[in-house]
Protein backbone atom coordinates (compact mmCIF):
# COMPACT_ATOMS: atom_id res chain seq x y z
CA UNK A 1 0.00 0.00 0.00
CA UNK A 2 2.81 2.41 0.88
CA UNK A 3 4.54 1.46 -2.35
CA UNK A 4 1.39 2.27 -4.29
CA UNK A 5 0.97 5.57 -2.48
CA UNK A 6 4.57 6.48 -3.25
CA UNK A 7 4.03 5.58 -6.90
CA UNK A 8 0.93 7.78 -6.98
CA UNK A 9 3.18 10.63 -5.84
CA UNK A 10 5.78 9.76 -8.49
CA UNK A 11 3.10 10.03 -11.17
CA UNK A 12 2.60 13.68 -10.19
CA UNK A 13 6.07 14.76 -11.32
CA UNK A 14 5.94 17.84 -13.56
CA UNK A 15 2.40 18.56 -12.47
CA UNK A 16 3.04 21.79 -10.60
CA UNK A 17 -0.67 22.50 -10.22
CA UNK A 18 -1.09 19.57 -7.86
CA UNK A 19 1.65 20.88 -5.59
CA UNK A 20 0.56 24.49 -5.96
CA UNK A 21 -3.05 23.66 -5.05
CA UNK A 22 -2.43 23.68 -1.27
CA UNK A 23 -1.19 27.25 -1.70
CA UNK A 24 -4.76 28.18 -2.63
CA UNK A 25 -5.47 27.69 1.03
CA UNK A 26 -3.39 30.73 1.86
CA UNK A 27 -5.34 32.95 -0.55
CA UNK A 28 -8.35 33.66 1.64
CA UNK A 29 -6.45 34.47 4.86
CA UNK A 30 -4.13 36.68 2.81
CA UNK A 31 -7.07 38.39 1.13
CA UNK A 32 -8.72 39.00 4.47
CA UNK A 33 -5.52 40.41 5.91
CA UNK A 34 -5.00 42.75 3.02
CA UNK A 35 -8.48 43.92 2.18
CA UNK A 36 -10.91 43.37 5.06
CA UNK A 37 -11.40 46.17 7.60
CA UNK A 38 -12.01 43.53 10.33
CA UNK A 39 -8.33 42.68 10.29
CA UNK A 40 -7.39 46.22 11.21
CA UNK A 41 -9.79 46.12 14.17
CA UNK A 42 -8.03 43.25 15.91
CA UNK A 43 -6.41 44.46 19.10
CA UNK A 44 -4.30 41.44 19.99
CA UNK A 45 -2.82 38.21 18.59
CA UNK A 46 -5.50 35.94 20.09
CA UNK A 47 -8.25 37.89 18.30
CA UNK A 48 -6.32 37.89 15.03
CA UNK A 49 -5.60 34.16 15.19
CA UNK A 50 -9.21 33.40 16.00
CA UNK A 51 -10.66 35.65 13.32
CA UNK A 52 -8.36 34.45 10.57
CA UNK A 53 -8.56 30.78 11.46
CA UNK A 54 -12.35 31.12 11.49
CA UNK A 55 -12.11 32.46 7.93
CA UNK A 56 -9.86 29.56 6.99
CA UNK A 57 -12.34 27.05 8.45
CA UNK A 58 -15.43 28.58 6.94
CA UNK A 59 -14.19 29.81 3.59
CA UNK A 60 -11.07 27.97 2.48
CA UNK A 61 -12.19 24.53 3.63
CA UNK A 62 -15.74 24.75 2.30
CA UNK A 63 -15.28 26.76 -0.86
CA UNK A 64 -11.78 25.80 -2.00
CA UNK A 65 -10.74 22.50 -0.46
CA UNK A 66 -13.90 20.56 -1.29
CA UNK A 67 -13.97 21.34 -5.05
CA UNK A 68 -10.19 21.06 -5.34
CA UNK A 69 -10.37 17.59 -3.81
CA UNK A 70 -12.96 16.41 -6.28
CA UNK A 71 -11.21 17.90 -9.30
CA UNK A 72 -7.97 16.22 -8.19
CA UNK A 73 -9.85 12.96 -7.63
CA UNK A 74 -11.14 13.13 -11.21
CA UNK A 75 -7.56 13.61 -12.42
CA UNK A 76 -6.20 10.77 -10.32
CA UNK A 77 -8.93 8.28 -11.12
CA UNK A 78 -9.10 9.05 -14.84
CA UNK A 79 -5.30 9.08 -15.25
CA UNK A 80 -5.03 5.33 -15.70
CA UNK A 81 -7.78 5.23 -18.29
CA UNK A 82 -6.63 8.35 -20.12
CA UNK A 83 -3.06 7.06 -20.36
CA UNK A 84 -4.03 3.42 -20.84
CA UNK A 85 -1.83 2.40 -17.93
CA UNK A 86 -4.41 0.37 -16.03
CA UNK A 87 -3.51 -2.80 -17.95
CA UNK A 88 0.14 -2.38 -16.95
CA UNK A 89 -0.83 -2.01 -13.31
CA UNK A 90 -3.27 -4.91 -13.30
CA UNK A 91 -0.67 -7.24 -14.80
CA UNK A 92 1.89 -6.40 -12.07
CA UNK A 93 -0.57 -7.35 -10.43
CA UNK A 94 -2.05 -4.40 -8.54
CA UNK A 95 -5.68 -4.77 -7.55
CA UNK A 96 -8.14 -2.05 -8.43
CA UNK A 97 -9.19 -1.88 -4.77
CA UNK A 98 -5.60 -1.19 -3.68
CA UNK A 99 -5.29 1.41 -6.40
CA UNK A 100 -8.47 3.10 -5.16
CA UNK A 101 -7.15 3.15 -1.61
CA UNK A 102 -3.84 4.64 -2.74
CA UNK A 103 -5.56 7.40 -4.69
CA UNK A 104 -7.94 8.30 -1.87
CA UNK A 105 -5.05 8.18 0.63
CA UNK A 106 -3.23 10.70 -1.54
CA UNK A 107 -6.32 12.94 -1.40
CA UNK A 108 -6.37 12.50 2.38
CA UNK A 109 -2.81 13.79 2.69
CA UNK A 110 -3.60 16.57 0.25
CA UNK A 111 -6.46 17.72 2.53
CA UNK A 112 -4.17 17.80 5.52
CA UNK A 113 -1.50 19.67 3.55
CA UNK A 114 -4.11 22.16 2.31
CA UNK A 115 -5.29 23.03 5.80
CA UNK A 116 -1.75 23.03 7.18
CA UNK A 117 -0.60 25.51 4.52
CA UNK A 118 -3.61 27.70 5.27
CA UNK A 119 -2.90 27.56 9.00
CA UNK A 120 0.77 28.39 8.53
CA UNK A 121 -0.18 31.29 6.26
CA UNK A 122 -2.33 32.66 9.08
CA UNK A 123 0.57 32.22 11.50
CA UNK A 124 2.88 34.08 9.14
CA UNK A 125 0.42 36.95 8.70
CA UNK A 126 -0.21 37.27 12.44
CA UNK A 127 3.49 37.27 13.22
CA UNK A 128 4.23 39.69 10.40
CA UNK A 129 1.70 42.05 11.95
CA UNK A 130 3.73 41.92 15.18
CA UNK A 131 1.26 39.99 17.27
CA UNK A 132 1.88 36.95 19.41
CA UNK A 133 -0.06 33.99 17.94
CA UNK A 134 -1.91 33.10 21.11
CA UNK A 135 -3.95 29.89 20.82
CA UNK A 136 -2.71 29.27 17.28
CA UNK A 137 -1.53 25.66 17.59
CA UNK A 138 -4.80 24.39 19.04
CA UNK A 139 -6.69 25.89 16.09
CA UNK A 140 -4.02 24.66 13.70
CA UNK A 141 -4.82 21.08 14.70
CA UNK A 142 -8.56 21.80 14.57
CA UNK A 143 -7.85 22.90 10.98
CA UNK A 144 -6.10 19.60 10.26
CA UNK A 145 -9.15 17.82 11.70
CA UNK A 146 -11.42 19.87 9.49
CA UNK A 147 -9.29 18.89 6.50
CA UNK A 148 -9.95 15.24 7.35
CA UNK A 149 -13.68 15.93 7.73
CA UNK A 150 -13.71 17.64 4.33
CA UNK A 151 -11.84 14.73 2.76
CA UNK A 152 -14.48 12.34 4.10
CA UNK A 153 -17.14 14.77 2.95
CA UNK A 154 -15.70 14.80 -0.57
CA UNK A 155 -15.91 11.01 -0.91
CA UNK A 156 -19.59 10.90 -2.02
CA UNK A 157 -18.66 13.32 -4.78
CA UNK A 158 -15.59 11.25 -5.67
CA UNK A 159 -17.92 8.26 -5.93
CA UNK A 160 -20.06 10.19 -8.40
CA UNK A 161 -17.01 11.20 -10.39
CA UNK A 162 -15.83 7.58 -10.63
CA UNK A 163 -19.35 6.47 -11.47
CA UNK A 164 -19.60 9.04 -14.27
CA UNK A 165 -16.36 7.63 -15.67
CA UNK A 166 -14.35 10.04 -17.81
CA UNK A 167 -16.99 12.72 -18.02
CA UNK A 168 -14.93 15.68 -16.80
CA UNK A 169 -17.60 18.29 -17.53
CA UNK A 170 -20.34 16.49 -15.63
CA UNK A 171 -17.87 15.85 -12.82
CA UNK A 172 -17.05 19.54 -12.53
CA UNK A 173 -20.76 20.49 -12.53
CA UNK A 174 -21.50 17.91 -9.85
CA UNK A 175 -18.54 19.15 -7.82
CA UNK A 176 -19.62 22.76 -7.77
CA UNK A 177 -23.23 21.86 -7.04
CA UNK A 178 -22.10 19.65 -4.17
CA UNK A 179 -19.78 22.38 -2.85
CA UNK A 180 -22.57 24.94 -2.87
CA UNK A 181 -25.04 22.61 -1.17
CA UNK A 182 -22.47 21.61 1.41
CA UNK A 183 -21.66 25.25 2.19
CA UNK A 184 -25.27 26.39 2.39
CA UNK A 185 -26.36 23.44 4.52
CA UNK A 186 -23.25 23.82 6.67
CA UNK A 187 -24.24 27.36 7.55
CA UNK A 188 -27.97 26.74 7.92
CA UNK A 189 -29.58 26.70 11.36
CA UNK A 190 -32.09 24.10 10.20
CA UNK A 191 -29.39 21.52 9.52
CA UNK A 192 -27.03 22.54 12.30
CA UNK A 193 -29.70 22.32 14.99
CA UNK A 194 -30.33 18.63 14.74
CA UNK A 195 -29.41 16.07 17.38
CA UNK A 196 -26.64 13.55 16.74
CA UNK A 197 -28.24 10.69 14.84
CA UNK A 198 -29.27 9.59 11.39
CA UNK A 199 -30.25 12.98 9.98
CA UNK A 200 -28.78 15.45 7.48
CA UNK A 201 -27.29 17.53 10.30
CA UNK A 202 -25.10 14.62 11.29
CA UNK A 203 -24.50 12.94 7.96
CA UNK A 204 -23.73 15.97 5.81
CA UNK A 205 -20.02 16.78 6.08
CA UNK A 206 -20.47 20.54 5.96
CA UNK A 207 -22.90 20.60 8.87
CA UNK A 208 -20.98 18.08 10.93
CA UNK A 209 -17.72 20.00 10.43
CA UNK A 210 -19.40 23.24 11.53
CA UNK A 211 -20.88 21.59 14.64
CA UNK A 212 -17.42 20.37 15.52
CA UNK A 213 -14.97 23.21 14.81
CA UNK A 214 -17.17 26.11 15.91
CA UNK A 215 -16.82 25.23 19.61
CA UNK A 216 -13.05 25.76 19.38
CA UNK A 217 -13.34 29.38 18.27
CA UNK A 218 -13.16 32.00 20.95
CA UNK A 219 -16.03 34.36 20.27
CA UNK A 220 -16.28 35.89 23.74
CA UNK A 221 -15.35 39.29 22.28
CA UNK A 222 -17.75 38.98 19.36
CA UNK A 223 -20.96 40.93 19.03
CA UNK A 224 -24.45 40.10 20.27
CA UNK A 225 -25.36 38.41 16.99
CA UNK A 226 -22.55 35.89 17.40
CA UNK A 227 -23.41 35.34 21.06
CA UNK A 228 -27.01 34.56 20.09
CA UNK A 229 -25.82 32.13 17.43
CA UNK A 230 -23.56 30.41 19.94
CA UNK A 231 -26.38 30.10 22.42
CA UNK A 232 -28.65 28.65 19.76
CA UNK A 233 -26.32 26.07 18.35
CA UNK A 234 -24.10 25.09 21.28
CA UNK A 235 -26.45 22.27 22.44
CA UNK A 236 -25.86 20.68 19.02
CA UNK A 237 -22.07 20.72 19.06
CA UNK A 238 -20.47 17.32 18.59
CA UNK A 239 -17.37 16.10 20.38
CA UNK A 240 -14.21 15.16 18.50
CA UNK A 241 -14.82 11.44 19.04
CA UNK A 242 -18.44 11.74 17.85
CA UNK A 243 -17.45 13.69 14.74
CA UNK A 244 -14.65 11.31 13.81
CA UNK A 245 -16.73 8.22 14.52
CA UNK A 246 -19.37 9.47 12.07
CA UNK A 247 -16.84 10.24 9.33
CA UNK A 248 -14.98 6.98 9.89
CA UNK A 249 -18.19 5.04 9.24
CA UNK A 250 -19.13 7.29 6.32
CA UNK A 251 -15.71 7.17 4.70
CA UNK A 252 -15.45 3.38 5.12
CA UNK A 253 -18.80 2.98 3.35
CA UNK A 254 -17.89 5.35 0.53
CA UNK A 255 -14.41 3.91 0.07
CA UNK A 256 -15.92 0.46 -0.38
CA UNK A 257 -18.43 1.82 -2.87
CA UNK A 258 -15.74 3.71 -4.81
CA UNK A 259 -13.58 0.57 -4.92
CA UNK A 260 -16.53 -1.51 -6.12
CA UNK A 261 -17.48 0.94 -8.87
CA UNK A 262 -13.86 1.34 -9.99
CA UNK A 263 -13.44 -2.44 -10.00
CA UNK A 264 -16.45 -2.93 -12.24
CA UNK A 265 -15.15 -0.53 -14.85
CA UNK A 266 -13.28 -2.24 -17.65
CA UNK A 267 -9.70 -1.30 -18.37
CA UNK B 1 3.39 -30.94 -14.99
CA UNK B 2 2.25 -30.31 -18.54
CA UNK B 3 4.76 -29.11 -21.13
CA UNK B 4 2.44 -26.31 -22.01
CA UNK B 5 3.14 -22.90 -20.56
CA UNK B 6 -0.19 -21.66 -21.82
CA UNK B 7 -3.14 -23.97 -22.17
CA UNK B 8 -6.70 -22.88 -22.74
CA UNK B 9 -9.75 -25.06 -22.84
CA UNK B 10 -12.96 -23.95 -24.52
CA UNK B 11 -12.14 -20.29 -23.94
CA UNK B 12 -15.08 -18.14 -24.99
CA UNK B 13 -15.80 -14.44 -24.72
CA UNK B 14 -19.15 -12.95 -25.61
CA UNK B 15 -20.12 -9.29 -25.54
CA UNK B 16 -23.87 -9.48 -25.46
CA UNK B 17 -24.83 -11.51 -28.50
CA UNK B 18 -21.52 -10.94 -30.23
CA UNK B 19 -18.99 -13.74 -29.88
CA UNK B 20 -15.48 -12.37 -29.80
CA UNK B 21 -13.66 -15.61 -29.04
CA UNK B 22 -15.28 -18.99 -29.41
CA UNK B 23 -14.32 -22.26 -27.78
CA UNK B 24 -10.61 -21.56 -28.17
CA UNK B 25 -8.21 -24.28 -27.05
CA UNK B 26 -4.63 -23.28 -27.59
CA UNK B 27 -1.39 -24.85 -26.46
CA UNK B 28 1.84 -22.93 -26.11
CA UNK B 29 4.87 -25.10 -25.52
CA UNK B 30 7.71 -24.22 -23.17
CA UNK B 31 10.67 -22.44 -24.74
CA UNK B 32 8.89 -21.84 -28.04
CA UNK B 33 7.60 -18.81 -29.88
CA UNK B 34 3.93 -19.21 -30.64
CA UNK B 35 2.55 -16.90 -33.29
CA UNK B 36 -1.13 -16.13 -33.10
CA UNK B 37 -2.04 -15.09 -36.60
CA UNK B 38 -5.26 -13.45 -37.61
CA UNK B 39 -6.78 -10.46 -39.31
CA UNK B 40 -7.68 -7.32 -37.43
CA UNK B 41 -10.69 -8.08 -35.23
CA UNK B 42 -10.11 -11.84 -35.37
CA UNK B 43 -10.00 -12.09 -31.55
CA UNK B 44 -6.23 -12.04 -30.93
CA UNK B 45 -6.21 -9.20 -28.43
CA UNK B 46 -9.29 -10.47 -26.58
CA UNK B 47 -7.60 -13.85 -26.26
CA UNK B 48 -4.44 -12.26 -24.90
CA UNK B 49 -6.39 -10.11 -22.49
CA UNK B 50 -8.09 -13.21 -21.15
CA UNK B 51 -4.71 -14.90 -20.76
CA UNK B 52 -3.64 -12.02 -18.53
CA UNK B 53 -6.85 -11.77 -16.54
CA UNK B 54 -7.63 -8.33 -17.99
CA UNK B 55 -10.85 -9.62 -19.51
CA UNK B 56 -12.96 -12.25 -17.81
CA UNK B 57 -13.87 -15.14 -20.11
CA UNK B 58 -17.54 -15.93 -20.53
CA UNK B 59 -16.63 -19.59 -20.25
CA UNK B 60 -13.62 -21.86 -20.50
CA UNK B 61 -10.40 -22.16 -18.59
CA UNK B 62 -6.95 -20.63 -18.83
CA UNK B 63 -3.91 -22.39 -17.44
CA UNK B 64 -0.65 -20.48 -17.31
CA UNK B 65 2.61 -22.02 -16.14
CA UNK B 66 0.74 -25.14 -15.16
CA UNK B 67 -1.87 -23.49 -12.93
CA UNK B 68 -5.35 -22.12 -13.53
CA UNK B 69 -5.00 -18.35 -13.94
CA UNK B 70 -8.15 -17.60 -11.98
CA UNK B 71 -7.22 -17.46 -8.30
CA UNK B 72 -3.47 -17.68 -8.96
CA UNK B 73 -2.91 -14.25 -10.49
CA UNK B 74 -0.52 -13.17 -7.72
CA UNK B 75 1.71 -16.12 -8.45
CA UNK B 76 1.41 -16.20 -12.22
CA UNK B 77 1.41 -12.55 -13.33
CA UNK B 78 4.78 -11.63 -11.78
CA UNK B 79 6.29 -14.41 -13.92
CA UNK B 80 4.70 -12.95 -17.04
CA UNK B 81 5.59 -9.93 -19.13
CA UNK B 82 3.11 -8.41 -21.50
CA UNK B 83 2.42 -5.80 -24.10
CA UNK B 84 -1.24 -5.49 -24.94
CA UNK B 85 -2.51 -3.15 -27.66
CA UNK B 86 -0.89 0.27 -27.62
CA UNK B 87 1.84 1.22 -25.15
CA UNK B 88 0.35 2.89 -22.07
CA UNK B 89 2.54 5.18 -19.98
CA UNK B 90 2.33 8.47 -18.09
CA UNK B 91 2.96 11.28 -20.59
CA UNK B 92 4.42 13.70 -18.04
CA UNK B 93 7.23 11.29 -17.13
CA UNK B 94 10.33 10.19 -18.97
CA UNK B 95 10.78 6.59 -20.09
CA UNK B 96 13.06 5.85 -17.15
CA UNK B 97 10.65 7.44 -14.68
CA UNK B 98 7.79 5.42 -16.09
CA UNK B 99 9.78 2.21 -15.70
CA UNK B 100 10.78 3.23 -12.17
CA UNK B 101 7.13 3.23 -11.13
CA UNK B 102 6.53 -0.29 -12.41
CA UNK B 103 9.89 -1.55 -11.12
CA UNK B 104 8.98 -0.31 -7.67
CA UNK B 105 5.55 -1.95 -7.84
CA UNK B 106 7.18 -5.20 -8.93
CA UNK B 107 9.61 -4.97 -6.03
CA UNK B 108 12.69 -4.64 -8.26
CA UNK B 109 15.43 -2.87 -6.37
CA UNK B 110 18.18 -0.78 -7.92
CA UNK B 111 18.51 0.75 -11.35
CA UNK B 112 20.05 -2.32 -12.99
CA UNK B 113 16.75 -3.77 -14.15
CA UNK B 114 15.65 -0.52 -15.75
CA UNK B 115 19.03 0.17 -17.30
CA UNK B 116 19.21 -3.34 -18.78
CA UNK B 117 15.66 -3.26 -20.09
CA UNK B 118 16.21 0.09 -21.79
CA UNK B 119 19.49 -1.11 -23.22
CA UNK B 120 17.98 -4.15 -24.93
CA UNK B 121 15.44 -1.96 -26.72
CA UNK B 122 18.02 0.71 -27.56
CA UNK B 123 16.51 3.47 -25.48
CA UNK B 124 18.73 5.75 -23.40
CA UNK B 125 18.71 5.54 -19.61
CA UNK B 126 17.84 8.77 -17.79
CA UNK B 127 16.97 10.55 -21.01
CA UNK B 128 15.15 13.84 -20.42
CA UNK B 129 12.62 13.28 -23.16
CA UNK B 130 9.09 12.88 -21.84
CA UNK B 131 6.94 9.95 -22.95
CA UNK B 132 4.55 12.41 -24.61
CA UNK B 133 7.42 13.46 -26.90
CA UNK B 134 8.27 9.89 -27.92
CA UNK B 135 7.72 8.64 -31.46
CA UNK B 136 5.43 5.64 -31.93
CA UNK B 137 8.45 3.38 -32.35
CA UNK B 138 10.04 4.65 -29.12
CA UNK B 139 6.77 4.10 -27.28
CA UNK B 140 6.64 0.55 -28.57
CA UNK B 141 10.24 -0.05 -27.47
CA UNK B 142 9.49 1.27 -24.01
CA UNK B 143 6.51 -1.08 -23.76
CA UNK B 144 8.77 -4.00 -24.67
CA UNK B 145 11.27 -2.83 -22.06
CA UNK B 146 8.49 -2.87 -19.47
CA UNK B 147 7.48 -6.37 -20.52
CA UNK B 148 11.00 -7.81 -20.12
CA UNK B 149 12.27 -5.67 -17.23
CA UNK B 150 11.50 -8.23 -14.52
CA UNK B 151 12.95 -11.16 -16.47
CA UNK B 152 9.67 -13.09 -16.85
CA UNK B 153 9.43 -16.71 -17.96
CA UNK B 154 6.56 -15.99 -20.30
CA UNK B 155 6.04 -13.06 -22.62
CA UNK B 156 2.68 -12.20 -24.14
CA UNK B 157 3.20 -9.64 -26.87
CA UNK B 158 0.31 -8.24 -28.85
CA UNK B 159 1.54 -6.91 -32.20
CA UNK B 160 4.97 -5.93 -30.81
CA UNK B 161 6.34 -4.58 -34.09
CA UNK B 162 3.58 -2.01 -34.53
CA UNK B 163 5.06 1.38 -35.24
CA UNK B 164 8.62 0.17 -35.70
CA UNK B 165 10.64 1.09 -38.77
CA UNK B 166 12.09 -1.73 -40.93
CA UNK B 167 15.40 -1.71 -39.08
CA UNK B 168 13.56 -1.64 -35.77
CA UNK B 169 11.43 -4.59 -36.89
CA UNK B 170 14.52 -6.62 -37.77
CA UNK B 171 16.15 -5.69 -34.45
CA UNK B 172 13.01 -6.59 -32.52
CA UNK B 173 12.74 -9.89 -34.35
CA UNK B 174 16.34 -10.72 -33.42
CA UNK B 175 15.72 -9.63 -29.86
CA UNK B 176 12.59 -11.76 -29.48
CA UNK B 177 14.29 -14.74 -31.10
CA UNK B 178 17.22 -14.30 -28.71
CA UNK B 179 14.92 -14.22 -25.69
CA UNK B 180 13.59 -17.58 -26.74
CA UNK B 181 16.79 -19.24 -27.94
CA UNK B 182 19.29 -17.84 -25.45
CA UNK B 183 17.17 -17.13 -22.39
CA UNK B 184 14.72 -20.01 -22.81
CA UNK B 185 11.66 -17.82 -22.57
CA UNK B 186 8.29 -18.84 -23.87
CA UNK B 187 6.75 -16.19 -26.08
CA UNK B 188 3.24 -15.75 -27.37
CA UNK B 189 3.18 -13.16 -30.08
CA UNK B 190 0.23 -11.99 -32.12
CA UNK B 191 0.29 -10.36 -35.49
CA UNK B 192 -1.80 -9.75 -38.54
CA UNK B 193 1.41 -9.66 -40.58
CA UNK B 194 1.90 -13.14 -41.87
CA UNK B 195 5.51 -12.69 -42.95
CA UNK B 196 6.45 -11.69 -39.41
CA UNK B 197 4.90 -14.79 -37.92
CA UNK B 198 6.53 -17.01 -40.53
CA UNK B 199 9.92 -15.44 -39.80
CA UNK B 200 9.65 -15.62 -36.04
CA UNK B 201 7.30 -18.30 -34.77
CA UNK B 202 8.01 -21.93 -34.01
CA UNK B 203 4.33 -22.76 -33.67
CA UNK B 204 1.43 -21.02 -35.33
CA UNK B 205 -2.20 -20.65 -34.36
CA UNK B 206 -4.54 -19.27 -37.01
CA UNK B 207 -7.51 -17.43 -35.58
CA UNK B 208 -10.42 -16.07 -37.57
CA UNK B 209 -13.73 -14.69 -36.33
CA UNK B 210 -12.80 -15.78 -32.82
CA UNK B 211 -12.20 -19.39 -33.78
CA UNK B 212 -8.80 -21.07 -33.67
CA UNK B 213 -8.82 -22.74 -37.06
CA UNK B 214 -5.46 -24.41 -36.95
CA UNK B 215 -2.64 -24.93 -34.49
CA UNK B 216 0.52 -26.47 -35.81
CA UNK B 217 4.28 -26.10 -35.79
CA UNK B 218 5.55 -23.82 -38.53
CA UNK B 219 7.59 -26.73 -39.83
CA UNK B 220 4.50 -28.86 -40.35
CA UNK B 221 2.54 -25.99 -41.80
CA UNK B 222 5.28 -25.36 -44.31
CA UNK B 223 5.45 -29.07 -45.12
CA UNK B 224 1.72 -29.04 -45.75
CA UNK B 225 2.12 -26.20 -48.13
CA UNK B 226 5.27 -27.24 -49.91
CA UNK B 227 6.08 -27.42 -53.56
CA UNK B 228 4.03 -29.22 -56.20
CA UNK B 229 3.97 -29.68 -59.96
CA UNK B 230 1.05 -28.69 -62.08
CA UNK B 231 0.57 -29.83 -65.67
CA UNK B 232 -2.02 -28.70 -68.16
CA UNK B 233 -2.56 -31.54 -70.59
CA UNK B 234 -5.20 -32.68 -73.08
CA UNK B 235 -6.32 -35.56 -70.83
CA UNK B 236 -5.49 -35.19 -67.15
CA UNK B 237 -6.94 -38.53 -65.88
CA UNK B 238 -4.91 -40.45 -68.48
CA UNK B 239 -1.79 -38.45 -67.63
CA UNK B 240 -2.26 -39.26 -63.94
CA UNK B 241 -2.58 -42.92 -64.75
CA UNK B 242 0.60 -42.82 -66.84
CA UNK B 243 2.62 -41.19 -64.05
CA UNK B 244 1.50 -43.76 -61.52
CA UNK B 245 1.85 -46.84 -63.71
CA UNK B 246 4.97 -45.97 -65.73
CA UNK B 247 7.00 -43.77 -63.37
CA UNK B 248 5.71 -45.07 -60.03
CA UNK B 249 4.81 -41.53 -58.90
CA UNK B 250 2.40 -41.27 -55.97
CA UNK B 251 0.27 -38.29 -54.80
CA UNK B 252 -1.00 -37.53 -58.25
CA UNK B 253 -4.39 -35.94 -58.71
CA UNK B 254 -6.35 -34.89 -61.77
CA UNK B 255 -8.02 -31.70 -60.63
CA UNK B 256 -10.24 -31.59 -63.70
CA UNK B 257 -10.16 -32.82 -67.31
CA UNK B 258 -7.00 -30.88 -68.18
CA UNK B 259 -5.18 -30.04 -64.97
CA UNK B 260 -3.00 -32.38 -63.00
CA UNK B 261 -1.31 -31.82 -59.62
CA UNK B 262 1.67 -33.86 -58.50
CA UNK B 263 2.87 -33.48 -54.92
CA UNK B 264 5.57 -36.13 -55.16
CA UNK B 265 8.71 -34.08 -55.70
CA UNK B 266 10.73 -37.10 -56.87
CA UNK B 267 9.17 -36.54 -60.25
CA UNK B 268 11.49 -35.62 -63.10
CA UNK B 269 9.37 -33.04 -64.90
CA UNK B 270 11.23 -33.55 -68.22
CA UNK B 271 10.61 -37.28 -68.11
CA UNK B 272 6.97 -36.71 -67.34
CA UNK B 273 6.52 -34.35 -70.31
CA UNK B 274 8.26 -36.85 -72.62
CA UNK B 275 5.98 -39.60 -71.31
CA UNK B 276 2.86 -37.52 -71.99
CA UNK B 277 4.02 -36.58 -75.51
CA UNK B 278 4.95 -40.19 -76.33
CA UNK B 279 1.46 -41.25 -75.23
CA UNK B 280 -0.05 -38.74 -77.68
CA UNK B 281 -1.08 -36.13 -75.13
CA UNK B 282 -0.53 -32.47 -75.74
CA UNK B 283 1.18 -30.53 -72.93
CA UNK B 284 0.41 -26.82 -72.82
CA UNK B 285 1.92 -25.99 -69.39
CA UNK B 286 4.23 -27.50 -66.82
CA UNK B 287 5.04 -25.56 -63.65
CA UNK B 288 6.66 -26.06 -60.29
CA UNK B 289 4.54 -24.15 -57.74
CA UNK B 290 5.45 -23.16 -54.22
CA UNK B 291 2.49 -22.49 -51.98
CA UNK B 292 3.13 -19.78 -49.40
CA UNK B 293 1.79 -19.57 -45.89
CA UNK B 294 -0.43 -16.80 -47.18
CA UNK B 295 -2.04 -19.18 -49.66
CA UNK B 296 -2.61 -21.56 -46.82
CA UNK B 297 -4.02 -18.79 -44.64
CA UNK B 298 -6.45 -17.92 -47.43
CA UNK B 299 -7.42 -21.53 -47.76
CA UNK B 300 -7.97 -22.03 -44.02
CA UNK B 301 -9.84 -18.78 -43.44
CA UNK B 302 -12.03 -19.16 -46.44
CA UNK B 303 -10.39 -17.15 -49.13
CA UNK B 304 -9.53 -13.68 -47.86
CA UNK B 305 -5.89 -12.74 -47.68
CA UNK B 306 -3.83 -11.08 -45.00
CA UNK B 307 -1.15 -8.40 -45.00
Amino acid sequence: MLKLLYCECLKLRRRPLFFAAPALSALIPLGCALFLPDFREFTNGAQAVDGMMSTLFQMSAYLLLMPTLVVLAANLFFAEQDNDTLKNLLTVPVSKSALTMAKTALLFFFSIAFMAVGGLAVLAIVMAAGWEPVGFWRLFFVGIGEGILMWAGALPCVLLVVLLNRSYIVSVVVTFFYTAVNYIFGMSDYFIMQPLGINPGTLLPGTLAFRWFFQYLDISDAGTEMAELLERISPYFVTTSQAFLVITIESAAFLILIALVYKRQSC
Amino acid sequence: MSDYVIETCGLTKKYGEQISVSDLSMHVRKGRIYGLLGRNGAGKTTTMRMLLGLTMPTSGEVKILGRPLHGNEKNILPRTGSLIESPGFYPNLTGTENLEIFARLRGLKGSKYIRDALEVVNLPYRDKKLFSQYSLGMKQRLAIALAVMHNPELLILDEPINGLDPIGIAEMRGFIRGLCDDAGKTILISSHILSEISLLADDVGIIDHGVLLEEESLEKLEAKNGKYFRFTVSNAPLAANLLQSRLGIQRVKADNAHELTVRDLHLDAGAAVRLFVDAGLSVSDAHLYENTLEDYFKQVTGGEGIA
